[in-house]
């Protein structure tokens, strides 16, 4: 008999030999010697190893995660441990501590700038009131969080504004980059609390200012 | 796979994922992505498609996951995401791109000594085999499935998954042959099987 063929072995390694496939076997060395090899060679490739995915892999995947969509980012309030801070709280404050301390930052750094609006106390105590969780304090939140929104959105104006009634601080497209932002967060917190006047009426302010600044960027197409 | 036994559990993970959880999602990634790799990247058979492929994969399972009830184990239903995300990709794309020159070094999770030389002659072996017999012997040989599956997995009947198979290990039985051979020609410290 001729020896058996490659894929004949092949199948051998998991199914038993017809009789004459056995009886060539058990009679030749070489046969049998290649069965053993092509047994070794599928129980090697059963043990090869998992890959580490090359580095930067993952910065990759997230990226487009973020960009899909898919992620949340686990933002300030996590950071500093006021994860369970609730939702419209949340977006209350965030808009407070933009407004104070993160968008308006790049108009604040002229030294003749007024001083911030609030730092992170303000945040601080947003999240204590939620945190105490009795319906009372948290109107009292909202009350202070009204009243911080109203000042800051002043100081805001003021910022914006220079007595000649010409925008004082930063670019067009900067402000409406970061009306921009601020309209995702109200955008948020309207969610959270459909009905509540006050963050409907922020949104409908925000989401006028942007279109006014993004007016004024169309009407300056050389401003830069 | 090994478990983890500090921190959110495998099931509380999944649940924060879903939820879009950035923290969860890279666990999970940190747990898995070097199995979810190894299978794309031998089937894609190449490193930048492999990445690309992982990627999809991953998108993919990320999305699904609001949709994961827990029936099979978390591993096994992202494996499975995996190889269909490498599969279709690899379909679609018309022209494969084919590598040139020697294969890039990939970094096996637990290197086995003397056995890191047989892996990468395996791993080239792999890369070489034309692709209908390539995805037949990793899903059967190198992942486990069975036939049947294999079938469901590539709408082919398990014959011919069987057929492919055979004539998949007998190429590579014959390129492995041929790869001892030329190391030892050159010096090199060859494995022979």
């Amino acid at each position: 008999m001729e020896h058996l063929n490659t894929e004949i072995l092949a199948r051998l390694v998991d199914h038993a030999p017809q009789p004459e496939e056995a009886a060539h076997i058990a009679e030749c060395d070489a046969c049998s010697t290649e069965l053993e090899a092509m047994r070794s060679q599928t129980d090697a490739l059963r043990s090869l190893p998992e890959i580490r995915p090359p580095q930067g892999d993952w910065h990759g995947l997230e990226a487009r995660l973020r960009s899909e969509g898919l992620v949340n980012d686990p933002g300030l309030f996590r950071r500093l441990g006021l994860a369970h801070t609730p939702g419209w709280m949340r977006a209350a404050a965030a808009i407070m501590l933009f407004l104070s301390g993160t968008g308006a930052g790049a108009l604040l750094t002229s030294p003749d700038a007024p001083e911030p609006l609030g730092d992170l106390a303000m945040l601080s105590d947003a999240a204590t009131f939620a945190n105490t969780a009795g319906v009372e304090q948290a109107a009292t939140a909202v009350r202070v969080a009204e009243q911080n929104y109203v000042t800051a959105i002043t100081r805001y104006q003021q910022l914006l504004i220079s007595e000649s009634g010409v925008e004082a601080g930063g670019d067009p497209m900067s402000r409406y980059a970061a009306l921009e932002y601020l309209a995702t967060v109200s955008q948020a917190a309207v969610r959270q609390a459909p009905g509540d006047p006050y963050l409907n009426g922020m949104l409908v302010s925000i989401l006028g200012e942007r279109e006014a600044t993004a007016q004024l960027v169309a009407s300056r197409g050389n401003w830069y | 796979m090994k478990e983890i036994s500090a921190g959110p559990s495998e099931s509380q993970l999944i649940r924060l994922a879903a939820d879009g959880d950035a923290r969860a999602i890279r666990q999970l990634y940190d747990r898995y992505s070097p199995r979810v790799y190894a299978v794309v990247r031998r089937i894609a058979g190449d490193d930048d498609l492999a990445q690309d492929y992982a990627q999809e994969a991953w998108i993919r399972a990320i999305r699904a996951l609001p949709t994961f009830r827990g029936d099979a184990r978390f591993s096994t239903w992202l494996h499975r995401i995996a190889v269909n995300a490498a599969l279709q990709a690899l379909r679609k794309s018309e022209t494969r791109k084919k590598r040139e020159g020697p294969v890039p070094d990939q970094v096996p999770v637990a290197p086995r000594g003397g056995d890191a030389l047989l892996q990468q002659r395996l791993e080239r072996a792999l890369d070489e085999l034309p692709y209908g017999m390539r995805r037949v012997l990793i899903l059967h040989d190198v992942e486990g499935y069975t036939h049947e599956e294999i079938g469901d997995t590539l709408g082919v009947t398990s014959g011919t998954s069987k057929s492919q198979l055979f004539k998949a290990r007998a190429k590579m039985r014959d390129m492995l042959t041929v790869l001892d051979g030329a190391a030892q020609e050159s010096g090199v410290e060859a494995w022979s099987i």
